[in-house]
C-alpha cells in the first residue's frame, strides 16, 4: 500500500459549500433552493434525468453562469464564484473534464502537446507539466507509444483518459466531470469508473461527477438525486438504500400477462402499510415492503388467492438504480396528489 | 504529489505580477497558434507559397506578351490618281500615287501587318468594303484603313490628306493600341515623303516605367500586389477563432479570452510579415520597378494586409459556425472587390457608392502601392491612416465581440 493514501475520514474540510442556490434564466427558475456541502477527497455523484439541472449547478460552481442569474451562498475552495475577480483563482483550483472529447481537445496534436497547451494556461512550466502528465498517463494506463501520436488516432476510451489527465494536470483541489461515462461503450464504462476511483485514491482529488449512468454510483461516496431543479437526496449509497423498507430487500416476481391492473391488485396487499412496487420488465416487477421476511410468504399467498399466475420469483438487495427509480416515482406520485388536491380545491372555489 | 507552486501564486500579487503571468500565457498561446498553423499545411501553402507563385506566373505571362504583336489591317482605297475630264473623257492630269506610298509605310511599320489591299477605284472591287467588313467580323483583321477618293489629289496640291480608320471596337480595351499602330504608319508615311504634317503630338511620359522594365508586368503588379496581399490575409484568418473548438475548455482555465485573441493577432501579423517579404522579394526579382523606397513598399503593403487580417479576425469572432464565417467572407469580399475601383473607377460611381467604396479597405490599396511604385511617394498618407483606422476599429470590435460571446463546453 502506498503511504500517501488520503483518508477521507480524518478532519473534514469542506471544499464546496452551497446554500439555498437558486438559478433562473429570465422568468424560468431552473434550480430551487439547493443546499449541500462537499468534503475534501470525496467523490460526489449528481444523478438526475435529463433536464434536472445537473449541468446548471456545475456551471455555477465553475464560474460559467453570471451572478445575475443566481442567488444563494456558494463557495468553491472558499471563494465565491459570483465575484468576477475570484474566477481566475477558482479556475486554477479546479479541473474540468467535459463530456465530449472531440470538442474539447486538439485532435490533430499529440496527447503531450495537448497537455502542454492546457498546462500553459495555468502558467505551468513545460517540464513540470510533462512530468506530471507522464505520471498521470501511467496511472491511467495510456500506452506510451500513443503519447506522441495525434490524438485522433487514439480509441475513444483512451481519449477520455487523456482528457481526465488534462483535467488533473495542475493538481486541482476538485475535478468536475460532466457525464464521464456517457458515450463510452458498456464494457469500458467500468474502466472509466475504476480509473476515477484510482485517481481519487492516489491523488486525493475531490471529484464531482454528474451523470445519468446509475453504475457510477458504484464509486461515489455520496450521491445526490436531482429532479426538476430540486435536490431530493444527498447521502451515501448505503444510507440511501438502507432507508428503503426492510433495508432494501427486494422480491422479484415474474407474472404471466402482467399489466397495471394486476400491479394495482398487489398494491392492495393488506398486511403492510409501506409497500412499494416497481415494474422492471415486460412480465417482471419488484416489491419492497416493511417486515420483508415475515410478509413475503403472505404476499405470495395473497397473489395466488387473487388468481395471479407466478412464473418465477427471486430475492435480492436493491441497487442504487432501484433506489433512484423508486425515489423519482415517489416524487411523481406526490406531485400528482398535490395537483389533484389543487384541482379539487379550485373546483370548490367555483 | 506536492501542490504545484506555479498555479498557487500566479493570480494573487501585484498588478505587475499579474501582468507578467498574463504575458507569459500569451507567449505560450502564440506557441500554440504556431503549432496549430503547422498542422494546417494547406493554410501555410496559401499564406506563403501561393502569393510568390502567382507573381511568378504573372511575370512569366507578361514576358511573352511584351513582344509586340502587330495589328492586322486591310486597306481599302478609293483614291484615284487620274483626273478625268468630264466633257471629253480624256485624262488631263495624273497625280502622284500617294496610296502606294502609304501602303509602303504600312508595310514598313512594325506595329501593323497588312493582310489585304483592295483598290476600290477599280470596277471589279466594287464590294471591297463589304469584303473587308466580313473579314473583320471573322476576326481575320482588326482594323480597316480607308483611303478616300481625293487622297492623292489633295496631297499633290499641298492640302492635308485624310485617312479614315475603322477599328474593331468589340474589344474596347485594345482600341488605343490600334490607333497607336496606325499613327505609327502615318508617321513613317510623312517622314519618308517629306510631307508637311498638320501637327505633331510629342509626348513626354511622367511616372512611367523606365523602358528596361517590363511595362505590362509592372502595370499588373500595381493591381495584383494590393489585391493579393489583402485577399490572402483576409481569407487566412476567417476561420482561426471559429474553428478552434477547444477554446471553450481553455476558458475553464485562468486563461482570458483577450489573451487567446491577442495571440492570434500576433501570430497572423508575423505570418503576414513573412508573406509580404516573400511576395516583394519575388516581385522585385522578376523586375518590379520601385521608384520609391522598398521599405515604404513593405510597410504600405503590410498595412493593407493587416487590414485584411483585422477584417478576417472580425469575421471569425462574429461568426458562430465555419459556414457562417465562409458566407460572411464571401459576401464581404465580393463587395470589397467590386467597389475597389478595379472594375469601375470609384469617381465614376454614384455618390452613395463612392462613400462606401472609400470606407472599404481595398480602394486604398492601389493608390498607396502606385504612389510608392511609380511616383516614389512614402507609404504615409491619407490612405495609410485610413487603413490604420479601419484596422483599429475592427480590432476593438473583435475584442468586444469575443468578450460577449458565450462559450460552452
Ligand atoms: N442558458 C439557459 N437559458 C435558459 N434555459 C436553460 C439554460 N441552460 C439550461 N437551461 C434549462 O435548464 C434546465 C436544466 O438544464 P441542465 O442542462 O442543467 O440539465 P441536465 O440535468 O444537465 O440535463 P442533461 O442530463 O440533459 O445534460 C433545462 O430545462 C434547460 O432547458
Ligand atoms: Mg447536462
Amino acid at each position: 500500500m502506498r503511504c500517501n493514501l488520503i483518508s477521507t475520514t480524518d478532519v473534514k474540510e469542506i471544499v464546496v459549500n452551497v446554500e439555498n442556490l437558486e438559478v433562473s434564466f429570465g422568468e424560468k427558475k431552473i434550480i430551487h433552493k439547493v443546499s449541500f456541502n462537499v468534503n475534501r477527497g470525496e467523490i460526489i455523484g449528481f444523478f438526475g434525468i435529463s433536464g434536472a439541472g445537473k449541468t446548471t449547478i456545475i456551471r455555477v460552481l465553475t464560474c460559467q453562469i453570471s451572478q445575475k442569474n443566481w442567488t444563494g451562498y456558494v463557495k468553491v475552495t472558499n471563494l465565491n464564484p459570483g465575484s468576477k475577480k475570484n474566477h481566475a483563482k477558482i479556475l486554477s483550483n479546479i479541473g474540468y473534464v467535459p463530456q465530449l472529447e472531440e470538442l474539447n481537445l486538439y485532435y490533430d496534436l499529440t496527447p503531450l502537446k495537448n497537455v502542454e497547451i492546457f498546462a500553459s494556461c495555468y502558467n505551468m512550466k513545460k517540464k513540470e507539466a510533462l512530468a506530471i502528465a507522464k505520471e498521470l498517463f501511467s496511472i491511467l494506463d495510456i500506452p506510451e507509444d500513443t503519447w506522441n501520436k495525434p490524438l485522433k488516432k487514439m480509441s475513444g476510451g483512451e481519449k477520455k483518459r487523456v482528457s481526465m489527465a488534462i483535467g488533473l494536470i495542475h493538481k486541482p483541489d476538485i475535478l468536475f466531470l460532466d457525464e464521464p461515462t456517457t458515450g463510452v461503450d458498456a464494457a469500458k464504462r467500468y474502466d472509466v469508473l475504476s480509473y476515477l476511483k484510482k485517481l481519487n485514491r492516489r491523488l486525493g482529488t475531490t471529484m464531482f461527477l454528474i451523470t445519468h449512468d446509475m453504475e457510477a454510483a458504484l464509486i461515489v461516496d455520496r450521491a445526490a438525486i436531482l429532479r426538476d431543479g430540486k435536490l431530493l437526496e444527498f447521502d451515501s449509497n448505503s444510507n440511501l438504500i438502507t432507508s428503503l423498507p426492510s433495508k432494501g430487500l427486494v422480491a422479484r416476481f415474474s407474472i404471466e400477462n402482467l399489466n397495471e391492473e394486476k400491479i394495482n391488485i398487489i398494491k392492495q396487499f393488506p398486511n403492510v402499510s409501506n409497500i412499494k412496487t416497481i415494474r422492471v420488465g415486460n412480465e417482471t416487477f419488484e416489491v419492497l415492503m416493511d417486515d420483508f421476511e415475515k410478509n413475503l410468504s403472505k404476499l405470495i399467498q395473497f397473489m395466488m388467492e387473487k388468481g395471479l399466475k407466478l412464473n418465477a420469483m427471486s430475492r435480492d438487495v436493491a441497487a442504487f438504480r432501484r433506489y433512484f427509480q423508486l425515489r423519482i416515482q415517489e416524487e411523481e406520485e406526490k406531485e400528482r396528489r398535490i395537483r389533484m388536491q389543487q384541482e379539487t380545491s379550485e373546483e370548490v372555489q367555483f | 504529489m506536492a501542490k504545484s507552486k506555479t498555479s498557487d501564486n500566479w493570480s494573487s500579487g501585484t498588478f505587475f505580477n499579474r501582468l507578467r503571468y498574463s504575458l507569459w500565457r500569451i507567449v505560450r498561446q502564440v506557441k500554440k497558434e504556431f503549432q496549430l498553423l503547422k498542422i494546417d499545411k494547406m493554410n501555410l501553402v496559401i499564406a506563403l507559397l501561393m502569393p510568390p507563385g502567382i507573381i511568378m506566373l504573372f511575370a512569366f505571362m507578361s514576358t511573352s506578351a511584351s513582344v509586340t504583336i502587330p495589328v492586322k489591317v486591310s486597306v481599302v482605297s478609293y483614291d484615284s490618281n487620274t483626273f478625268v475630264n468630264q466633257n471629253n473623257y480624256s485624262i488631263t492630269t495624273k497625280w502622284d500615287n500617294y496610296t502606294e506610298m502609304y501602303l509602303d509605310a504600312v508595310k514598313e511599320s512594325e506595329l501593323l501587318e497588312l493582310i489585304e489591299f483592295y483598290d476600290a477605284s477599280e470596277d471589279e472591287n466594287e464590294y471591297a468594303m463589304e469584303t473587308a467588313r466580313n473579314e473583320m467580323r471573322d476576326g481575320n483583321i482588326e482594323c480597316i484603313i480607308v483611303i478616300p477618293v481625293e487622297f492623292s489629289e489633295l496631297l499633290t496640291t499641298g492640302y492635308p490628306g485624310i485617312i479614315e480608320l475603322i477599328p474593331d471596337a468589340s474589344d474596347a480595351a485594345s482600341i488605343q493600341d490600334k490607333l497607336n499602330a496606325v499613327q505609327d504608319s502615318i508617321k513613317i508615311f510623312v517622314e519618308e515623303n517629306d510631307l508637311d504634317p498638320e501637327y505633331v503630338l510629342q509626348e513626354y511620359e511622367e511616372f512611367s516605367v523606365p523602358s528596361k522594365y517590363n511595362f505590362r508586368y509592372n502595370y499588373n503588379m500595381t493591381v495584383l500586389l494590393p489585391f493579393m496581399t489583402f485577399g490572402i490575409s483576409f481569407v487566412l484568418t476567417i476561420l482561426v477563432v471559429v474553428q478552434e473548438k477547444p477554446i471553450a475548455r481553455l476558458l475553464l482555465t485562468p486563461v482570458q479570452k483577450a489573451e487567446i485573441l491577442l495571440s492570434k493577432y500576433i501570430v497572423y501579423s508575423i505570418v503576414l510579415a513573412l508573406q509580404v517579404f516573400l511576395v516583394l522579394t519575388v516581385a522585385i526579382a522578376n523586375g518590379l520597378y520601385v521608384a520609391g523606397n522598398v521599405i515604404d513598399l513593405f510597410l504600405g503593403l503590410y498595412m493593407l494586409g493587416f487590414a485584411g487580417v483585422s477584417l478576417g479576425m472580425f469575421v471569425s469572432t462574429v461568426s458562430n459556425t465555419k459556414t457562417e464565417a465562409n458566407q460572411l467572407f464571401f459576401a464581404l469580399f465580393i463587395v470589397i472587390i467590386l467597389l475597389s475601383g478595379m472594375f469601375v473607377p470609384i469617381d465614376a460611381m454614384p455618390d452613395y457608392l463612392q462613400n462606401i467604396a472609400y470606407i472599404l479597405p481595398l480602394s486604398h490599396g492601389a493608390p498607396i502601392i502606385k504612389g510608392i511604385l511609380s511616383k516614389g511617394k512614402s507609404f504615409i498618407g491619407f490612405d495609410f491612416f485610413w487603413l490604420l483606422g479601419i484596422s483599429s476599429v475592427l480590432i476593438i470590435l473583435s475584442f468586444l465581440v469575443i468578450n460577449r460571446k458565450r462559450y460552452e463546453v
